[in-house]
């Protein structure tokens, strides 16, 4: 049921955010399609496999990150407002499995709308590449969308934390974190670290812990 | 869940710290010591190095520290400065007793550069093949690029996204009729139109037979090239130099350097060791001698060839004043991957 | 037999820094009673509501609800207990039937939707009314009918007069004492306005900065603490302190104090500390006078 509130609390954002989000990824394939009618397909491959481009990172690199921080703020921010927090740990309900759940409502949510981009991209270069370029664009992609569920845990362990001096420390270390996700401009570059990237990500959503016993204790400087 | 929180935190803050104070500091003592160019000059016997001086300027010197003024500099390196030697009216009629053209001076120089992080990478597994003997003057890009499989080589067309049945199973035939085992380890070749040539590519198969792909006149050309039993080909280099004396460079798994004739037969360049995988190495040619750069991870080492018969005729170390600390690192000068190492 | 402990705290001592906000602060709610926790601003109501519903830890002693220790209370018991937090303050996002809709499913079995319904309908605003557009008095009906709604044995009410017109708290007065009485409720509540409260509260705690001044119940309080005034000449300045008496200070040649102690009993102290007593009056006081009378002015 608690669901039920944070359902209530996004559902305009995630409607803007599934709208955008998808916009961002379609105009990404538009724009692809348009090179495609203008030059042709094979200068499109070329420009690919010889200059090793990825044709969709001025588009859709950053629009995961920013979805990821959105959808935290507009969650979270809220029960900040006032100290609402306190009314929902009240509820006759673990603290932990009541935290979490937000968080599982947050992650579902992102991770769908993330989903259905990647979809968009992956059918929409499959009309123009072969495999070897679409998996290569989106292999090159993944790390974007990791980072936008890393920025979503992360500001989420921002926002919760009441105090503003440990909030400073906290953003400085997520700024550091999310360098992780955009530190090599090669396509592809992750690869191998993929998996472990993944497992670190959703490990990130234990700190909000650190925030809400923060806040349970009072913290106030 | 909060004793996890808590661990967790301290290891990101570990970890951060192992990753960022290295990288401040290196960052903030960080000194230029990128070394400037060395070349062997047949003419002067030595090796000739570009030193920067106490003022911004630099200068050409040899290893005793005897400094040479530009013009100097230029008739010691007739091959390299050929193009100032001509504009000034000063190109010699005899280079080390042997007279020499400036077409054919032209023609002979090259350079030659690999990478390791050219090759630890991940590429997208497709290639242009160009016509090699396309009846026009320049070079044109394929309409099609090929891929191979377990089972053949296939052509794709670009513009439908198609695969071309009837070429591909036009190579595949003569591919296999050469004993070619799909599917290939390793290509090299430089789809490009800015070249004299095309050499197709070399392609080493899944057995490690080395071969000679290209597409002469829309058909396949199809080459075996034997190397003898105890080498082991890891790397293969097409170099399509203007003078066409050479095919390729190939190394072996003992790290050893090898050139390609285009005759298809292979002789060993007197250097110690060089490993692609991990080392980067520049070749400075003429038509007399190859300079050779290897950088090795505690060291420069260069390397003059006899350009005839690939003998070694001097060369010299440089340590690389290694001032990096120890710390956490994502990425390296030697492969374009990202994961966390030491 | 002792009457069942609803609250206890036992030598509560906090301070936010280095200033300290009370040291051994020790009281106890029985069942059945309307406790109000008085004090200026800032002399540490909001600190001990935090701390009783678990949101703060003091830096000692220890609160029981329920004889459970708050800091480790199992989270069934947070059913018998309704809070409401300063200001009034609800999920804002929510309309008034969402917000039923939402707590109901967490007090299964307990949940009296009819009297949240009944409140709201006295509020004449639509159902689909978001909070975030009510006024701060419409909140507090929203707040008050969740809690009611909720069934709760134990209510805690942080300074619910914050921000409510008199009609508003009046309303909220009535509706709570008339609540809590007919169902045998245990309230502890805090308040920075003393109207209403006499309507409201059976014992009081008053508190000032540092610490407790007082504690008893209601009654006894306006039956035992009195002010007393005399004429004193022109120019007198009186004593800072005086032996059991509260607040003494001079205004327009009337010298004013306040005390527990009876009028004899004032009348020799007075005298004893050098007051010229003459024609002393005793006057019987409400709470808000009391509890200034108590605090002071400043």
């Amino acid at each position: 049921m608690i669901y039920y509130k944070e359902w209530i609390k996004t559902r305009w954002f995630l409607l803007l955010l599934f709208l955008s989000s998808n916009g961002f990824a379609g105009y990404a394939v538009l724009r692809i399609f348009r090179v495609v009618e203008l030059k042709g397909a094979a200068h499109l491959w070329e420009v690919g496999i010889i200059k090793d481009s990825v044709f969709i990172e001025s588009t859709m690199q950053f629009v995961p990150l920013i979805a990821g921080i959105l959808l935290a703020i507009v969650q979270f921010a809220p029960e900040m407002y006032h100290k609402c927090l306190k009314l929902t740990l009240h509820l006759p309900c673990s603290h932990s499995k009541m935290i979490f759940s937000m968080l599982k409502f947050g992650l579902l949510a992102v991770i769908s709308c993330f989903f259905v981009n990647l979809l968009i991209l992956f059918f929409g270069l499959q009309q123009v590449f072969a495999h070897e370029l679409y998996w290569h664009i989106i292999l090159t992609a993944l790390p974007w969308f990791l980072a936008g569920i890393a920025a979503y845990l992360l500001t989420s362990w921002v926002v919760l934390e009441p105090s503003w001096l440990y909030r400073i420390l906290f953003i400085a270390i997520s700024m550091m974190l999310i360098r992780i996700y955009f530190i090599s401009p090669y396509p592809e570059a992750y690869n191998g670290f993929l998996p472990y990237l993944t497992v670190f990500t959703f490990l990130l959503g234990s700190l909000s812990w650190i925030s809400v016993s923060h806040f349970k204790k009072g913290k106030q400087f | 869940m909060k004793q996890f929180s808590k661990i967790f935190f301290y290891f990101i803050c570990l970890f951060l710290l192992i990753w960022i104070a290295p990288w401040c500091y290196a960052f903030f003592s960080a000194k230029n010591d990128t070394p400037l160019l060395t070349l062997y000059s047949s003419v002067h016997k030595g090796f000739l190095n570009i030193t920067r001086g106490d003022t911004n300027g630099s200068y050409w010197c040899d290893d005793n520290n005897v400094v040479f003024s530009r013009e100097e500099a230029d008739s010691l390196l007739p091959f390299f400065y050929i193009r100032q030697l001509i504009t000034d009216n000063r190109f010699p009629d005899s280079i080390c007793g042997r007279a020499f053209t400036p077409h054919e001076v032209n023609n002979t120089n090259f350079t030659f550069y690999s990478n390791p992080n050219l090759i630890n990478a991940n590429t997208v597994k497709l290639y242009p093949l160009l016509e090699s003997q396309s009846k026009r003057v320049d070079l044109v890009m394929p309409s099609d690029v090929f891929r191979t499989t377990d089972d053949g080589i296939e052509f794709i067309d670009m513009e439908s996204n198609s695969i071309e049945a009837e070429k591909s199973a036009k190579f595949t035939k003569v591919m296999l009729d050469k004993g070619f085992s799909f599917p290939a380890k390793q290509l090299s070749g430089n789809p490009s139109t800015r070249k004299e040539y095309d050499e197709g590519y070399l392609v080493l198969d899944s057995e490690n037979k080395l071969f000679h792909l290209k597409q002469v006149v829309g058909r396949p050309y199809v080459r075996s090239i034997d190397i003898p039993l105890d080498i082991e080909i890891s790397n293969v280099f097409i170099t399509e130099f203007r003078s066409r004396r050479i095919l390729g460079l190939l190394c072996d798994s003992q790290h050893k350097v090898y050139v390609l004739n285009s005759d298809y037969s292979i002789s060993l360049v007197d250097i110690p060791s060089f490993d692609p995988i991990k080392e980067s190495m520049t070749i400075y040619g003429n038509i007399l001698d190859w300079t050779i750069i290897i950088k090795k991870d505690n060291a420069y080492e260069y390397y003059a060839i006899n350009a005839d018969d690939y003998s070694l005729i001097a060369e010299k170390t440089r340590p690389i004043d290694n001032n990096s600390v120890f710390g956490l690192h994502f990425t390296s000068n030697t492969d374009k991957y990202v994961y966390p190492r030491f | 037999m002792d009457e069942e402990k609803i609250i206890e705290c036992r030598n509560l001592t906090h301070y936010y820094g280095k200033r300290l906000i009370y040291e051994n602060l020790s009281f106890s709610v029985p069942k059945g009673r309307i406790l109000g926790l008085l004090g200026k601003n800032g002399a540490g109501k909001t600190t001990t509501i935090n701390i009783l519903s678990g949101y703060l830890q003091p830096k000692a002693g220890q609160c029981f609800m329920f004889g459970h220790d708050t800091l480790s209370m199992p989270h069934e018991m947070r059913r018998r207990i309704g809070l409401l937090i300063e200001g009034h303050v609800q999920y804002q996002f929510m309309t008034i039937k969402e917000i039923e809709k939402f707590y109901a499913s967490f007090y299964p079995g307990q949940w009296k939707r009819d009297a949240y319904y009944e409140l709201m309908n006295m509020l004449k605003v639509a159902p689909g009314q978001k909070i975030s557009r009510m006024s701060c008095g419409q909140r507090s009906q929203v707040a008050l009918g969740l809690i009611l709604a909720q069934d709760p044995e134990l209510l805690i009410l942080d300074d619910f007069s914050l921000g409510l017109d008199p009609g508003y708290r009046r309303l909220f007065v009535e509706y709570l004492r008339d609540y809590a009485k007919s169902e045998n409720k245990t309230v502890f509540l805090t308040s920075h306005i003393i109207q209403d409260m006499e309507r409201l509260i059976d014992d009081c705690i008053i508190m000032d900065y540092g610490g407790i001044l007082t504690q008893q119940p209601v009654d006894q309080l306006l039956n035992t603490f009195h002010r007393y005034t005399c004429r004193v000449p022109d120019g007198y300045s009186c004593p800072s302190s005086i032996n059991g008496m509260y607040r003494p200070n001079v205004l327009r040649q009337t010298f004013e104090v306040h005390s527990f102690l009876k009028p004899d009993e004032v009348e020799n102290e007075l005298r004893s500390a050098g007051v010229p007593v003459n024609n002393l009056i005793c006057e019987n006081l409400n709470l808000e006078d009391a509890f200034i009378g108590l605090t002071g002015k400043y």
